[in-house]
């Protein structure tokens, strides 16, 4: 079954043109349509209440499925909406599809009243549905992530007994660390790396941004956390971190 | 902005840093006041590389990393406690794992433990003024690898509960004995530690916590597995957290954000676009799914009202309760639903649905012109059936929500009528019967002559 880039624009017409990717193979700008899409969907996450591990699940869904199609045949936002509907079930926080469509259309047309329950929504709804079997498909049912989230908490919890208390309670390492890694799934390094060393260096950014000393011993703690990665890995994960915060710049 | 957080930050980096933050942070007015105090603590960095692209970071984000609110994070005060169940994977201190130095390791704990905490240790030696006590670990949120810092604790007698007996309280305690004490006090120069078995030396999070003798099952689960860990496997933490049945619980994220204080939903993110001022309440899934719920509820009404006119109650009820179904509590469903109601002599049931409609909306003028006229009608009921009070209670109800509602009144007022007729009647009544007991005790001639009289 296919979903041709023609039918599913038709569906999604209505959502309309905001950021109808220009597809003209050009890398980079495929590189800001997925900056823009992962927005969407982080954003709209937060307008469904959704959990980090779910949005984190959805935004990866949404990278792999294109490392493998090409946004010439499949519509990105459909895709997005659908990967939101998958990781809900997926991460046991199980979204109405209800929910998904009336954000998105808000999305797409701020300020508009709420669809009705008409023709125009139960096509929308199919198209989601079908779409999710067509990510499944192309995904080898592979959908469940290890994801960065608990192995990062369980650093935060270890690294936080290495400090002074007052010193933890007044350094925002926690939410920054968390926020970093949260902000890292606008781009496929969420994908392209080990959990463990996504985590590592969410936190060995937070500590380095605010110049807190952790002791050392034979090992550094990052050493400790994880054995097999090096400084000039954690740098160089850090250095594409940060990068997609200077492409925020350049998309919206 | 954070002042001590800037200056930590900025003598970390060094001058690059202080130079970026200027020129990102140009103009930022909250920026602009402390750039001065900044500048005094700006000298030779102290890391030992470069790194240009953190530091154009952390320039850029300066005005969200150091702003008060970005430190958001809730301090979890509730009661601490070993959670055996293993909810997220308890691991040894990393101090361990890291094989920090001995010199190292006692400096820190000397700098860091505090009045209250909790910490276990060995008997050593019994004297008359107290006993001493060998550290082997902490517990509580602090997690220290101390056993080989040779590390005393002094607990004087006074510090010794008695046993209820007269005995010596000392005479209790045996030289190897496991004991779990507070801190009392700490002698941070000299390195002096006098430690309490009483739980008032102990946080008030802790205090819940039993102290004196304890045995092995009752050492910190931290401390169990730090013992097994050899010494020189270098991945010995990551296999002991993979190996670890709490990192296995689905759950474990949520029980961390909640002791680290996160907040999942709403926390922070540090790209400018996702920032919680760009975001309206009516753009949420609960608001829009409200509006949309009460607008489809609407239609259902708007159908069920036009059956109801051409005499089809029975789809009008249908629609009524369609609507109800999508949109519970609407008021407009409810109201007319009421209506119908009433109309089929269901009175109580609509009452129960105008009150409800008046709840949500207490201005709705058809459902207070519908509730007084049903009011009344149920009124009249309840008096054909002799309930006078229940009805007069209703006649109030209805004059309380719509005071020129006449109909209310006059029934009001015949009612209060009739039952001050049955309250004379009454009263006569039964002056009747008590003069019928009295005479009772009279004699019988006597009774026979008085109530000839009435």
């Amino acid at each position: 079954m296919q979903a041709p880039r023609s039918a599913a624009v038709a569906e999604t017409g209505q959502l309309g043109g905001r950021g109808n990717a220009a597809a003209v193979g050009d890398s980079s700008n495929d590189t800001k349509t997925h900056f823009r899409v992962c927005r969407f969907i982080i954003e709209t996450g937060v307008k469904l209440g959704m959990r980090s591990v779910p949005v984190a699940t959805a935004c990866a869904l949404y990278h792999k499925f294109f490392q493998t199609a090409s946004l010439e045949v499949y519509e990105p936002y459909l895709v997005a909406m659908s990967c939101i509907y998958l990781a809900g079930k997926v991460e046991e926080q199980h979204l109405r599809t209800r929910d998904i469509i009336n954000v998105c259309h808000r999305y797409f047309h701020p300020g508009r009243d709420p669809l009705q329950l008409d023709s125009k929504f139960w096509e929308l709804r199919d198209s989601v549905v079908q779409c999710e079997l067509l990510i499944l498909r192309q995904l080898n049912f592979q959908v469940s992530f290890e994801h960065p989230h608990k192995y990062l908490l369980h650093y935060l919890l270890s690294v936080r007994c290495l400090l002074n208390r007052h010193a933890w309670s007044r350094t925002p390492i926690a939410e920054t660390a968390w926020a970093l890694l949260k902000d890292s799934y606008h781009g496929p390094v969420c994908v392209q790396h080990r959990p463990q060393h996504l985590a590592l260096t969410a936190l060995y950014l937070a500590l380095h941004t605010y110049g807190v000393q952790v002791p050392r011993g034979e090992r550094e703690w990052w050493q400790v956390l994880c054995e097999d990665v090096t400084r000039t890995q954690i740098e160089d994960i850090m250095t594409e971190l940060l990068q997609l915060y200077d492409m925020e710049a350049k998309c919206t | 902005m954070d002042r001590d957080l800037l200056r930590q930050s900025v003598s970390y980096h060094g001058p690059s840093l202080f130079s970026l933050l200027k020129c990102e942070q140009s103009e930022n007015p909250d920026f602009k006041q402390v750039v001065a105090d900044l500048s005094k603590s700006v000298n030779q960095s102290d890391k030992d590389d470069d790194s240009p692209v953190v530091e154009q970071f952390i320039a850029r984000k300066a005005d969200l990393l150091f702003a008060p609110s970005w430190k958001s994070t809730t301090l979890v005060e509730e009661e601490w406690q070993e959670d055996l169940r293993e909810p997220y994977a308890i691991m040894p201190p990393l101090e361990q794992f890291m094989e920090v130095s001995y010199e190292e390791r006692r400096e820190l704990f000397y700098r860091d433990v505090e009045r209250g905490d909790l910490v276990i240790g060995r008997i050593t030696s019994i004297r008359d003024f107290g006993f001493f006590v060998n550290l082997l670990c902490t517990a509580g949120d602090f997690e220290r690898d101390i056993e080989d810092l040779e590390i005393t604790g002094l607990c004087p007698v006074r510090d010794v509960p008695s046993t209820g007996n007269h005995d010596d309280p000392l005479s209790y305690y045996q030289i190897g004995d496991l004991i779990r004490a507070g801190v009392k006090d700490i002698d941070r120069y000299h390195e002096k530690l006098t430690i309490s078995l009483y739980s008032s030396s102990l946080a008030p999070n802790l205090d819940r916590i039993k102290l004196g003798v304890i045995s092995k099952e009752d050492l910190p689960l931290h401390y169990i597995r730090g013992e097994k860990v050899g010494s020189g496997n270098s991945d010995a933490y990551e296999r002991l957290l993979d190996s670890s049945p709490g990192f296995s619980n689905p759950a474990n994220v949520d029980v961390l954000l909640r002791k680290l204080g996160i907040n999942d939903t709403r926390s922070p993110s540090l790209m400018r676009g996702l920032q919680s001022k760009h975001f309206i309440e009516d753009d949420f899934a609960t608001a829009i799914r409200k509006k949309q719920s009460a607008s489809w509820a609407l239609k259902c009404v708007k159908a069920g009202v036009d059956h109801f006119k051409s005499g089809r109650h029975v789809d009008a009820m249908n629609e009524y309760n369609k609507a109800l179904e999508i949109d519970t509590n609407n008021v407009e469903a409810l109201v007319a639903r009421g209506a119908l109601y009433a109309t089929k002599g269901s009175l109580m049931k609509a009452i129960d649905d105008f009150e409800l409609a008046l709840e949500s909306c207490p201005t709705h003028r058809n459902a207070k012109k519908y509730l007084c006229q049903t009011l009344v009608e149920r009124g009249g009921q309840l008096e054909e059936e002799e309930k006078l009070v229940t009805a007069e209670g209703l006649y109030k109800r209805a004059i309380a929500l719509d005071d020129t509602f006449q109909e209310a009144d006059e029934a009001l007022q015949k009612l209060q009528m009739r039952i001050q007729v049955n309250k004379k009647i009454k009263t006569k009544t039964q002056t009747y019967f008590k003069l019928q007991l009295s005479f009772s005790r009279i004699s019988g001639r006597k009774l026979f002559l008085c109530s000839s009289f009435l």
